[in-house]
């Protein structure tokens, strides 16, 4: 567009009906926009990782090789991305305003979830046990807090879905509630990404 | 918990019993009296006048970005003189306490601050005027601006507007309260590691410094994404991305940087948090902590942090300068490439601020070229205002005067700046007053922007212009006091003077010393200027109407004065970058619409202030560790975003007829005025 | 404030999900973290070489993820997400990657161990 248009006869000073911009990209953005600072809040824990990742950090006791079970993280991979997968297709369903077809799509995910969620607390509550709580090292401190962060937000995740479960029956489609699907559609895909990072770097590249 | 906290505590109150209330101090009972009477007098007139319910449904359960931000900047300005007090107290104190034989009074050996005192003095003020001051006033005047620059209605999200601002609040109103229940941290603005940790902080002073900032970094942050999606998504038809005004351009990149850098200062207090309250070993000494850890998260946000405040000021000046030069800005174009050059390279140098911590020539080397870079841009700015003041018709009104002293202490400022970046000198100067006296130029220069920015602004938002003459003597006298305390501040740097010295072991540095406290007895002076001039400007209140000052060039000045709280009747089209100086050249910047049509408005809500003040129950419970009233407020704060999230309301719509009404009687529209009820719309009317 | 659009379903990002992609990505990731746990277990490579094919496998993982989970491309209704994600991308780099270097340098200058080679002043 020309930095000044000429005044002549198509010139307009004012723009009546201007139907606005659209809310539901305005808050899909927005959404987008919180989960790349939310990115920015795992890169420093990822910082944190990296540097205390040595055995200087471990202070005699266990460090990465000793603690990350690379199967086990496997199979959380495929219970996280396979609960994405079901979201994900339950908001196919949403297309054809399918209630319960989208209903169906949150609960398996919410499902899936609680199994990725019941290994982590296995494998967390094994080291708290044993007495290798983030109290014992610096670099529990930061394995714990990394994977912990992880699944905090899974929790919230979880809870956003149940919230949804209560609110297609009750408020229908409206663009209040289809905005939320679809953030929370961006969200769980996030966590699973941020769940890559952690499997490949923590179980893998700094288990080395 | 594992950690073993020193001192009582009790599982209804927490770690709070009555010896935490400083009574035995008579600074801060005298600052109580005061700040006592304040309170009761300013609550006094408010039910004298029958104003609480006015307050509630007009301010406090506002959506208005104009109402947001002018909230925003009262928070600031109360901050900055408490502030400002703060650092008063740090002068007079280094005035006092002058070598062996000095007096020492109030408790003190020397002086009259004890240095446990001292240390929360400077910590507060560092902490006080960067993220309480500073980010609120440029917070509210970005909030205030750039939805009119723009030719928008209102802020993308004006709901989550005002939860940030009471976020803000909570975080400000725990700092205050620090003073009378409890203390401060007293590790400086920085909190450096292991002195904030637990075994060598025991009381709550970090955990208040460290929960007042987490707080309100969240309400920054939300205000970053609302500001970016405002940006992208909301400008007036025509008005493409190059003919944006410079403003809102410095204010985009400003809040990509924060929305970038924040979340890693989260990361860095909250892992400081998980160290004090779970005994995790992140930045202990021992147990395999590391120490360095927590100072380069601190600066990986620390210099991102320092743009989000100068970008602003740079924005303001490139606002103000082509007003009052009567020409359009120099360079436009590089002047955007500038900004965003500046906003990138930021993310890049974050390690100058500890060049002695070992890290080596060759990582040294890196950041210190890449800091130098930044210098290019911010000249490549300078010399565009440059060549917008050359042969422009120049008039030199008090906005125009401050951005004119800020171009000087830019100047100062970034000169020795460029001076720290080098690590041979950065070796010699740390941690001496040499650096004080470079970044109090840059916060100065971010100061005179705002003080510029504000007096530019206000008659557009009030109806009233500030009085020039008051306006006037407060600004000769606040310069004449920044150069007399900076300038000596500089020498003694030369000299050896260290930072944060409770007590001045050389006698040869009184002259100057004392050179600096006169200039903070003329900030004094400055600051009954700056009382009196809003005391005349509100006293007198002579109406202005349109473009109070004959040259403004941006869309905000389109709007009515004072704008109405709708701020367009009708949406503009626009034309030009700079369209009000485009539709004057052309004749038609009187032009009114004909005809007006619905519009649709968000409704106010309290659910912003009572999720703000449970932010603040929340905050204070773990800092005294009182662990029900944590809980329990982090669960109300969730059930509200949730049953929020169920509400049905829709807005309301104003009526042609209404707008019509308030176009012709703008005291009917403006910021103090009352609105009646309006029904709300529900999702059938809505269609 | 806008009037609301007249029906939400008919929004490009709630027609933009497709079953297709969802389970394409899905597969692809899996089979690459499968591989990514193949070469951990079965292969003996150098930690150099075991870095880079590991992320790599994972940058391919994440790029799948965003075009076919996310749905990211440069339509009018997703560019600010691939725009901004792109401009982020770096600040995670430097992030990390500016603090891993500082740390090992500073490790190395002073973290001296016992019958460990002299550092010099040229390192």
């Amino acid at each position: 567009m020309a930095i000044q248009a000429p005044p002549g006869a198509g010139t307009r000073l004012f723009h009546p009906h201007f139907e606005g911009h659209d809310q539901i990209s305005a808050r899909t953005l927005g959404f987008w926009l919180y989960m790349l600072s939310d990115a920015l809040i795992f890169t420093g824990l990822f910082v944190a990782y990296a540097v205390l990742n040595n055995p200087m950090a471990a202070a005699a006791g266990p460090i990465a090789p000793q603690i990350v079970n690379q199967v086990e993280g496997l199979w959380q991979t495929y219970a996280v991305l396979g609960s994405v997968a079901a979201y994900s297709l339950g908001t196919v369903a949403l297309k054809s305003g399918n209630k319960g077809g989208v209903m169906l799509g949150i609960v398996l995910s919410i499902l899936l979830a609680l199994v990725f969620l019941y290994f982590e607390a296995h494998d967390l509550l094994g080291l708290l046990a044993a007495g290798n709580g983030p109290s014992r090292s610096g670099y529990l401190s930061a394995f714990f807090v990394l994977v912990a962060t992880h699944g905090l937000h899974m929790v919230f995740g979880i809870l956003w879905m149940l919230v949804m479960l209560v609110q297609i029956p009750t408020l229908g489609f409206s663009a209040n509630v289809v905005a939320r699907l679809i953030n929370l559609r961006m969200f769980w895909q996030f966590q699973a990404t941020i769940w890559v990072l952690v499997y490949v770097y923590v179980y893998m590249i700094g288990a080395f | 918990m594992q950690v073993a906290i020193q001192g009582p505590w009790s599982p209804l109150f927490g770690r709070l019993t009555l010896d935490s209330i400083p009574y035995t101090n008579p600074i801060l009972v005298g600052t109580f009296a005061v700040v006592a009477v304040i309170g009761l007098a300013v609550v006094g007139a408010v039910l004298y006048y029958n104003k609480l319910g006015y307050l509630w449904r007009e301010w406090i359960t506002s959506v208005d970005h104009k109402k947001i931000g002018v909230m925003y900047i009262i928070i600031g300005l109360v901050m900055l003189l408490r502030g400002f007090a703060d650092g008063l107290m740090i002068r007079t104190q280094q005035a006092m306490a002058i070598g062996p034989n000095s007096p020492g009074v109030l408790g003190a050996q020397h002086g009259f601050l004890p240095p446990f005192h001292f240390d929360q003095v400077y910590s507060a003020h560092g902490t006080i005027m960067i993220l309480f001051a500073a980010t609120p006033i440029l917070t509210g005047l970005t909030n205030v601006v750039v939805p009119l620059q723009i030719g928008a209605r209102d802020m993308a999200f004006p709901y989550m507007n005002a939860l940030s601002l009471w976020l803000t609040t909570a975080g400000a109103i725990l700092v205050m309260l620090s003073l009378f229940v409890g203390d401060f941290s007293a590790a400086g603005w920085v909190g450096l590691v292991p002195l904030t940790e637990l075994p060598f902080s025991p009381g709550v002073g970090v955990d208040y410094w460290m929960w007042a900032i987490q707080i309100s970094s969240i309400g920054t942050t939300l205000n970053a994404i609302n500001m970016i999606v405002t940006i992208i998504k909301m400008r007036a038809p025509g008005m493409s991305w190059f003919r944006m005004p410079v403003f809102t351009w410095t204010t985009l990149s400003t809040n990509i940087i924060g929305l970038t850098a924040f979340p890693v200062l989260g990361v860095a207090l909250a892992l400081l948090g998980a160290d004090r309250y779970f005994g995790s070993h992140f930045f202990t000494a021992g147990n395999g902590g590391n120490l360095m850890l927590y100072t380069n998260l601190f600066w990986i946000w620390g210099h991102p942090e320092v743009y989000f405040l100068v970008l602003p000021a740079f924005g303001i000046f490139s606002e103000i300068i082509p007003t009052f030069s009567e020409k359009p800005l120099f360079g436009y174009t590089t002047m955007v490439a500038a900004t965003f050059a500046i906003a990138g390279i930021s993310w890049a140098v974050w390690l100058h601020h500890f060049f002695t911590m070992a890290a080596g020539p060759d990582v040294n080397g890196f950041f210190s070229v890449a800091t130098m870079l930044v210098g290019i841009p911010t000249g490549v700015k300078v010399f565009n205002w440059m060549f917008t003041l050359y042969r422009g018709r120049l008039t030199f009104t008090t906005p125009m005067l401050w951005c004119l002293a800020g171009l000087f202490l830019l100047l100062l400022g970034g000169l020795t700046g460029m001076m720290l970046a080098i690590p041979a000198v950065n070796y010699s100067v740390h941690d001496s007053v040499f650096v004080i006296a470079h970044f109090h130029c840059m916060v100065l220069l971010i100061g005179a922007a705002m003080f510029a920015a504000v007096a530019y602004w206000f008659p557009k938002v009030f109806g009233f212009k500030l009085d020039e003459r008051n306006g006037l003597m407060f600004f000769w006298t606040f310069v004449l006091a920044t150069g007399i305390v900076f300038i000596a501040m500089f020498a003694l740097g030369f000299e050896g003077q260290t930072r944060r010295l409770a007590y001045i072991f050389d006698p040869s540095w009184k002259a100057m010393l004392w050179t600096e406290e006169a200039g903070m007895m003329l900030y004094l002076v400055s600051i009954g200027y700056f009382v009196r001039m809003l005391y005349v400007s509100l006293r007198d209140r002579v109406p202005v109407a349109g473009d109070p000052w004959g040259s403004a060039r941006t869309l905000e000045w389109l709007t009515h004065t004072p704008v109405p709280f709708y701020n367009f009747a009708v949406t503009p089209q626009v034309n030009a970058r700079d369209e009000l100086a485009w539709r004057r050249d052309h004749g038609l910047d009187k032009v009114q619409p004909e005809a007006f049509e619905p519009i649709h408005m968000p409704s106010n809500t309290g659910i912003p202030f009572i999720i703000g003040m449970l932010a603040f129950t929340f905050g204070f419970g773990l800092i005294w560790r009182i662990w029900w009233l944590a809980g329990f407020s982090l669960l109300a704060i969730i059930l509200a975003v949730i049953i929020r999230s169920f509400d049905k309301n829709l807005g309301y719509e104003l009526q042609p007829e209404e707008i019509a009404d308030m176009e012709r009687n703008l005291s009917l529209a403006g910021i103090v005025a009352e609105q009646p009820a309006r029904t709300p719309l529900t999702e059938a009317e809505a269609h | 404030m806008s009037a609301p659009r007249s029906n939400p379903l008919d929004h490009p990002e709630v027609r933009q999900a497709s079953a297709w992609r969802y389970m394409a990505g899905f597969i692809s990731t899996i089979v690459l973290m499968q591989a990514a746990l193949y070469v951990t277990t079965h292969q003996q490579l150098p930690f150099a070489e075991y870095a880079f094919t590991i992320a790599g496998l994972a940058l391919a993982a994440l790029l799948s993820q965003a075009a076919l989970l996310f749905g990211l491309d440069i339509s009018r209704a997703q560019i600010w997400k691939s725009v901004s994600l792109v401009l982020t991308v770096p600040l995670f780099i430097l992030a990390v990657g500016l603090s891993v270097w500082m740390f090992q340098n500073l490790a190395a200058r002073t973290m001296i161990m016992p019958n460990m080679p002299q550092p010099t002043l040229l390192q």
